[in-house]
């Protein structure tokens, strides 16, 4: 029993280019994605089938979430927040199936992806308060604080990344260590309560805590 | 001055990574307690006003995400002192 990915193949047997689990399972997770869409949205019509009923539902879900944090940006930003919420969720729970890791369980997936909302936060504060005053802002309210400041800003995408990775691992780990001491049948409850429930509690609060930095970058 | 064989040493180094990690998960006193008070505190919110409860429930779990944050960094050093040494 060993964390971390698993590499499966090497590219050209090129002992740089390693094809590990978190590749060929996140891309499993976006083929996943791609045909749910594709199958949700042929036909959009004016009134809408059921189909068409369900994919509304999912949007209109996400985007009340944006909506008040963000006030009057709410469909700007979701493409981007929608993006990570339902990739991150269904990453989460992809274990379900048997054999799959979870790409999760990486933390090359979850630090990408955090840095891909630090990268945004960043570019709206810039946005909201031009580069100068963007600056000024890591020197208030007294210059003295400037390191803390800056400290504080790149523990951001530290926490947000550990945070899933930490919660996807253990849940790995708790429920393969009662693998080793009981009998198959035992553990099987367990996997709804480590992959299934805390697998969508953390693919929201993933979403939910980038638009929270979004949101503070912005006041 | 005893000296110690190359066992000796690399089994201490062990235990006492082992014993690190035991300790390392002490941490996990301190989220337990903050995520309950936020629990507890979000069931007499909502007992008070049953209308907001979505918006009660969204922000508990936003504040015991954030209250979860140290216990996780715990139990990652602890899983890096159990595998990588």
């Amino acid at each position: 029993m060993s964390p971390g990915p698993a590499v499966q193949f090497y590219i050209f047997g090129n002992q740089n280019l390693p094809v590990t689990d978190t590749l060929l399972v996140g891309w499993l997770t976006m083929i996943i994605i791609l045909i749910g869409v594709k199958y949700l949205t042929t036909k959009l019509e004016i009134r809408p089938n059921k189909k068409q009923n369900v994919a509304e539902l999912l949007i209109e879900a996400i985007h009340g979430q944006i909506e008040p944090m963000l006030p009057g940006e709410g469909w700007k930003f979701l493409p981007f927040i929608a993006t990570i919420f339902i990739y991150i969720t269904l990453s989460n729970i992809i274990i379900v199936i048997p054999g799959l890791t979870s790409p999760s369980a990486d933390l090359n997936l979850t630090l990408g992806l955090a840095l891909v909302v630090f990268i945004v936060v960043q570019q709206q504060g810039i946005k909201e308060y031009g580069l100068f005053g963007y600056l000024k802002s890591y020197a208030e309210p007294v210059i003295f604080l400037l390191p803390i400041n800056i400290i504080g800003e790149l523990a951001k995408p530290i926490s947000h990344s550990f945070r899933l990775f930490g919660n996807i691992i253990g849940g790995l780990i708790i429920v393969s260590l009662i693998y080793q001491a009981a009998p198959p049948i035992i553990p099987v409850p367990l996997h709804l309560w480590f992959d299934l429930f805390v697998g969508l509690i953390q693919g929201f609060i993933y979403g939910m805590v980038a638009i929270a930095y979004i949101s503070v970058a912005k006041t | 001055m005893v000296e110690f064989s190359p066992e000796v040493i690399e089994t201490i180094i062990r235990a006492s990574a082992l014993l690190g990690a035991g300790f390392a998960m002490i941490a996990g006193i301190g989220p337990g307690i903050g995520q309950g008070y936020a629990a507890g505190k979000a069931v007499e919110s909502v007992a008070r006003d049953p209308e907001a409860r979505g918006n009660i429930i969204t922000t508990m779990l936003l504040g015991q995400a954030v209250a979860e944050s140290t216990g996780i960094y715990s139990l990652v050093i602890a899983i890096v002192l159990i595998f990588t040494i």
